[in-house]
């Protein structure tokens, strides 16, 4: 049994404009699984966060968390299901109350969840903050989210999480509004999780290297204006893209090295329809895409298996062209690593 | 080592900052958001700010326009834009300078419009307050136009559009586009890249480098992003606690030989798309509170190289005979201090 499915789901919000912001989307995750969400802003993996953690409920389709469907939960099961599925925000500066001490921020989701009474709460809270790599004292309790760095409240935002012993957390963009420099350490905590606890993630970024790094060993799923355009294994993924729009995502990330950039910019391929509308007809990538074809503006290819679990939607996906400055045998010897 | 802190100038050079410090706050509270930096930027470069949150980039880049915020103030040096000193500059001088010859896109560009106007009533704003340049405000909004174009942006809509009606990576070309409105000779973007996804990131860097191709500007940009660094600049500062701590040819930086161990470990700590990004190591420690920096150099309690003279005297920046300069004792050992005449 998966720990998640989403079957079929379909979701528009009430704007007037009438057009789905998530397409017919099909994803399942298994138990401690990380599948990481990748598209550019707008390409609706937050709102499937945000349907996943129940924060909205979906226009149409099924959201299943072990094997029940979400929505027909009730009383005692639908508040387990609460406290087993959380989600980590993008925005540490937004996703904590200001007027809350760190205290106060933690311990009534634990008391709500009987994971701690008034006499346990604050020895509870205190073995949060040691296991975020937060300064466990009760004078930390006191302070209030402004006397915090934007990591160290990232970090309080997963001790919240992680307080009420979830199954599967969804992490938004988690490490995008902090300095390169404090990523890795972000990512290391919760992969740390992940591996001690079994916690699966529904893993949300634009930013291929850090989906890389965060979700080895798991899945990628491309999204691009609300339709799964491919979805694979990570690595294989990142080697040989199947579809155009990831090719296109990973062509574009700056690369930490002059003499690659040089490389590949010397391989051409320029920026040329890097934004655009989606097609309202045939494929929704056809208004960009390159190796766009009559069949691709009249039919929408359907998302179909390629082997091994890995599953494309476009017509052409053998024509896509590898990417050579990624491939490590092409790439400049790295600098030593200490 | 006061040649370090020096500057000799050459035709080319257009901006050279010389032993500037800036202080904010007065007396036993004050802090230095920089210290005795000096770097020298040449027309046609694109010269790249780098480093962690509160390490004094920002700061330094609003002193290029003598617009650091109170109770922010330069405390000691000179910002000279060909040859003439921005400090002791007056305010009118000054004004003159702004936008039409040092242009600036701050960070979060996609805040910086007025919300109750559309984009071309702010860019007739901007050629009525600067009848020098195009005397007849037409001649200007084609030259908007134009811009709009080189950004990738389709300059009719654009025009008549509100802040709101755009993306945020519209916003950001909208807002370079403004900044080259007067045909600025450098222009000085914070932080262009950031809250952007990639495909965006990817066409402002596409562009900073079309922009520079096609106009000849010239670009200072302030970043914490390494990859953007080696993918836009030609020339690299690398700052550390209000102090330089490496600076170079992008290639010189990137080179493993001869590298500031700070620099290395940003390097280091970035998850790329590349293998090489699965190896990654997080820096241990933070940036140091500027009210209170550790004796000796200021990176030397995250150093992994650091020994006891680091601990007790702050290294100089040297160069080894060109122009790639590192303030390490460790790196510096086998280098001969000799005359440093450029950053």
């Amino acid at each position: 049994m998966s720990l998640l499915d989403v079957r079929n789901v379909t979701h528009t919000y009430d704007t007037g404009t009438g057009r789905p912001v998530l397409h017919n989307v099909d994803l399942s995750t298994q138990e401690g699984e990380i599948v990481a969400l990748v598209g550019e802003s707008g390409c609706g993996k937050t709102t499937l966060g945000r349907l996943i953690a129940g924060l909205h409920e979906p226009s149409s389709g099924s959201i299943s968390f072990e094997g029940s469907d979400i929505a027909g939960l009730k009383g005692k099961r639908r508040k387990d299901w609460r406290r087993r599925v959380q989600m980590v925000h993008q925005d540490p500066y937004g996703s904590l109350n200001p007027g809350l001490t760190i205290g106060s921020t933690l311990a009534p989701g634990m008391l709500r969840h009987k994971l701690a009474n008034r006499r346990t709460v604050q020895a509870e809270m205190i073995k949060l903050l040691q296991q975020v790599g937060l300064d466990a004292t009760p004078v930390f309790l006191q302070r209030y989210p402004h006397q915090l760095s934007g990591g160290q409240r990232q970090r309080v935002s997963i001790a919240r999480a992680i307080s009420l012993q979830p199954k599967l957390i969804v992490a938004d963009e988690v490490t995008s509004m902090l300095d390169v420099s404090m990523r890795v350490a972000i990512l290391d905590l919760l992969l740390s999780f992940q591996r001690d606890r079994g916690i699966g993630f529904v893993f949300i970024s634009h930013d291929f290297g850090v989906v890389r790094y965060f979700a080895q060993g798991g899945r990628i799923a491309v999204m691009f204006y609300g339709h799964i355009v491919e979805e694979g294994p990570v690595e294989e993924l990142i080697k040989t893209p199947s579809h155009p729009y990831t090719h296109m995502l990973l062509q574009a990330i700056p690369v930490p090295d002059p003499v690659l950039v040089r490389k590949r910019d010397a391989e051409g391929g320029g920026s040329e329809r890097l934004t655009g509308d989606p097609s309202t007809k045939g494929c929704v990538f056809s208004n960009r895409c390159p190796l766009v074809r009559d069949v691709c503006r009249k039919e929408a290819p359907p998302l179909i298996d390629i082997g091994s679990g890995h599953r494309t939607a476009c017509f052409f996906s053998d024509e896509i062209p590898p990417l050579k400055h990624l491939t490590a045998d092409e790439a400049s010897p790295q600098p030593t690593r200490s | 080592m006061n040649s370090v802190n020096s500057v000799t100038t050459d035709d080319r050079t257009l901006l050279e900052i010389d032993d500037l410090t800036v202080a904010f706050g007065d007396g036993a509270g004050s802090v230095r958001a920089v210290e005795n930096v000096a770097l020298s930027v040449a027309a046609g470069e694109i010269y790249a700010l780098v480093g962690e949150s509160g390490c004094g980039k920002s700061t330094l880049a609003y002193s290029m326009l003598q617009i650091v915020p109170p109770p922010g103030r330069v405390i000691g040096g000179n910002v000279r834009f060909r040859g003439r000193d921005l400090v002791t500059m007056s305010k009118r001088e000054l004004n003159a300078l702004r936008g039409a010859e040092l242009a600036m896109v701050f960070q979060g560009a996609m805040n910086a419009f007025n919300p109750v106007v559309t984009i071309g009533t702010q860019v007739d704003h901007i050629l009525q307050a600067h009848p020098e340049v195009f005397p007849d405000p037409k001649e200007g909004r084609q030259h908007f136009e134009h811009l709009l174009e080189l950004v990738q942006l389709p300059p009719k809509r654009i025009w008549k559009s509100f802040e709101s009606q755009l993306s945020g990576g519209m916003k950001q070309r909208v807002a370079i586009a403004v900044a080259l409105l007067l045909r600025p000779s450098v222009v000085i973007l914070d932080e262009p890249t950031t809250a952007l996804d990639v495909l965006n990131q990817r066409l402002v860097i596409d562009i900073l480098k079309d922009l520079h191709r096609d106009l000849g500007v010239t670009i200072v940009f302030v970043t914490h992003d390494l990859a953007v660094v080696a993918e836009v600049a030609t020339r690299v500062a690398v700052m550390y606690a209000g102090r330089l701590v490496e600076t170079g040819t992008v290639e010189e930086i990137f080179k493993a030989e001869r590298r500031h161990p700070y620099v290395e470990a940003l390097i280091n700590a970035i998850p790329s798309v590349l293998d090489a990004g699965l190896t990654v190591q997080p820096i241990g420690g933070a940036v140091p509170n500027l009210a209170d920096l550790p004796a000796g150099c200021r990176f030397a309690p995250r150093c992994r190289l650091a020994e006891d003279l680091c601990r007790h005297t702050e290294p100089p920046l040297l160069g080894d005979g060109g122009g790639h300069l590192v303030a390490c004792h460790v790196v510096n050992r086998d280098v001969v201090p000799m005359e440093v005449s450029k950053a």
